[in-house]
């Protein structure tokens, strides 16, 4: 009897945090959402990239900022230095740690402006959180670190993999805020899962999250020549041979028979 | 049209490798080089990684070489004797080169002599190719017996040196007469500065066979196509096995081109003669090198690059 009445104290107990954790969420911040609509890329062989919707909904008059990554990971660059003083060459290389193959920030106001310091560093958003957040090996001080990453966001940039800033379109309807932005999806971003964070903005602070997700997958001969150069390279690689050598005899052929050669 | 690249991982307009592969396999029929030291770095400038690019350029060279010593051939102006020897050299030289590589890497500082030697071997070759082809472009229309004679005397000493070497053996094709040691060696030779410089060496074996081994331009052009079509299927099977960085797609699109290309060459190249043949390399080899130069001095936009390309 006393055990039962130890568990339904704790029962309630239990209840009233969670409904006190609950109330103690702005309305507003329990109704973000986010959404890509076009979730699934297919990598095809006529892929020229792609068009990606992101949008969803907010509290009334709440900032939002959003964020695309690909997992992090490992990258080893070559980095060019003056060699001899005089010519430019690589010196080596860099290992960068914790860095994701893409990133991508877009936002209702500049997140510095709508942000504080230290909710930017906590969730990884802008150059300088994601610079702090890296690990850049060899590097012999701050200031070294520094000046590779920026080197690293140019490196990135070029091949339009990170992009710090964008606008996004909002709309008030009655009691929310809808958002909408749309990315044009980079054909160099490679194969994977990646991640679409939503947060939602109020006096400095996220005061709530939402994820969606955006897969991209290589398909039909892409598909087939990607992996069979992996998996198969001995046989990839006589193919490669087989096709160049026909290739050369054909034309070879053509010409001579149609007196070109001659 | 664009096409996605399986690959490299990336989407290219596909008139650039074809109109790139075209230019390429003219130059490869004209002058019977590989052209890699042109079609590598436009590759880069496309937006292909380095390693993918050096790896597919040796594989659409295999078409070109292909089809640019089919077209010899049929002429018959390949000597495969000749050929074989300096394959054999090649591949010495080129396990040789390696072995360099490695102790160059464990000294420190190899990018620096491998771009130094890079830059050395194609200016000398240049200038070289480029006085020596408009010497005797203008002797033709002056003193040509006069400056012969001075030229035979200036080299008989080494005649007289390769003549007294054992194995001495006739290359028909060539109509030369040579130790088998001579192009064993000299190929070896050639194979090592290309293991070291990470190319094909087209442009090294064509001025070593012109001016040491003495062939005609017309047959050099075509030996050296048929000895380059065989060093590419090696080096794209490695590259295929060990790297994974040929890209398939992008060779295919590439020897499109560049098999036509050393088709047309190869009857351009008829309808010139061999000083207009070896001082339009000459040119070719020196605006390369000033290149180079430029590439080596000026501040690159980029100072960050995808690790294992040259």
């Amino acid at each position: 009897m006393r055990k039962k009445t130890i568990y339904l104290k704790a029962l309630h107990l239990f209840a009233l945090l969670l409904a006190g954790g609950f109330w103690a969420m702005p309305d507003d911040a329990r109704a973000l959402s986010v959404k890509a609509n076009h979730d699934n890329i297919k990598v095809g062989f006529f892929y020229h990239g792609s068009t990606v919707k992101v949008s969803g909904a907010a509290g009334a008059g709440s900032g939002v900022v959003i964020k695309i990554t690909a997992p992090e990971g490992h990258q080893v660059l070559r980095k060019k230095g003056k060699a001899a003083g005089v010519l430019w060459m690589n010196t080596g290389s860099l290992s960068f740690e914790r860095v994701p193959d893409l990133y991508f920030i877009r936002s209702t106001a500049k997140p510095e402006s709508i942000l504080t310091p230290q909710e930017l560093e906590a969730n990884v958003i802008g150059y300088g959180a994601l610079g702090r957040h890296m690990e850049i090996k060899p590097c012999a001080d701050e200031q070294e670190k520094a000046r590779w990453f920026s080197e690293l966001v140019k490196y990135k940039e070029n091949t339009r993999l990170f992009s710090p800033s964008g606008g996004i379109t909002v709309a008030d309807p009655s009691g929310k805020r809808e958002f909408s932005t749309e990315i044009n999806w980079p054909y160099q971003a490679p194969s994977g899962e990646y991640t679409v964070t939503a947060y939602e903005v109020r006096d400095g602070k996220v005061i709530a999250r939402s994820q969606a997700k955006i897969t991209v997958e290589h398909v039909g001969a892409v598909k087939l020549f990607a992996d069979m150069a992996k998996k198969n390279a001995a046989l990839y690689g006589l193919i490669s041979l087989v096709v160049a050598v026909g290739a050369g005899f054909g034309v070879g052929m053509i010409f001579g028979k149609g007196g070109g050669a001659h | 049209m664009y096409l996605y690249l399986p690959v490299a991982l990336t989407s290219i307009n596909i008139f650039l490798p074809l109109g790139l592969g075209l230019l390429v396999g003219l130059l490869s029929g004209l002058f019977g080089v590989g052209g890699g030291f042109l079609m590598t770095p436009l590759l880069i400038m496309m937006g292909i990684p380095s390693t993918v690019a050096a790896a597919t350029d040796s594989n659409q060279i295999v078409a070109a070489s292909t089809s640019g010593t089919y077209a010899h051939w049929k002429v018959g102006n390949v000597d495969f004797k000749m050929g074989i020897y300096l394959l054999i050299g090649g591949f010495l030289g080129g396990l040789g080169g390696v072995q360099v590589i490695k102790v160059l890497r464990a000294m420190g500082n190899a990018d620096f002599v491998i771009k130094m030697t890079y830059v050395l071997m194609l200016g000398i070759v240049g200038i070289y190719m480029f006085i020596e082809s408009l010497a005797s472009m203008k002797k033709k229309g002056g003193q040509e017996a006069a400056v012969q004679e001075k030229q035979e005397e200036k080299t008989s000493a080494i005649g007289a040196f390769l003549k007294s070497l054992p194995f001495q053996t006739r290359f028909e094709k060539s109509g030369v007469t040579h130790s088998a040691l001579v192009p064993i060696v000299l190929g070896g030779f050639v194979g090592v500065l290309a293991a070291i410089m990470g190319v094909g060496g087209g442009f090294l074996m064509v001025p070593v066979m012109v001016y040491m081994l003495r062939m005609p331009m017309h047959v050099v052009v075509g030996t050296s196509l048929f000895q380059i079509l065989f060093t590419c299927i090696e080096v794209t099977f490695l590259q295929a096995y060990t790297n994974h960085t040929v890209d398939f797609v992008l060779a295919v699109l590439l020897l499109i081109g560049s098999t036509v290309g050393a088709q047309v060459g190869t009857v351009f190249g008829r309808k010139l003669k061999a000083d207009q043949l070896k001082i339009l390399l000459a040119v070719i080899v020196l605006v390369v090198t000033v290149k180079i130069v430029f590439e080596l001095t000026l501040t690159p936009s980029l100072l960050l690059s995808q690790a294992g390309g040259h």
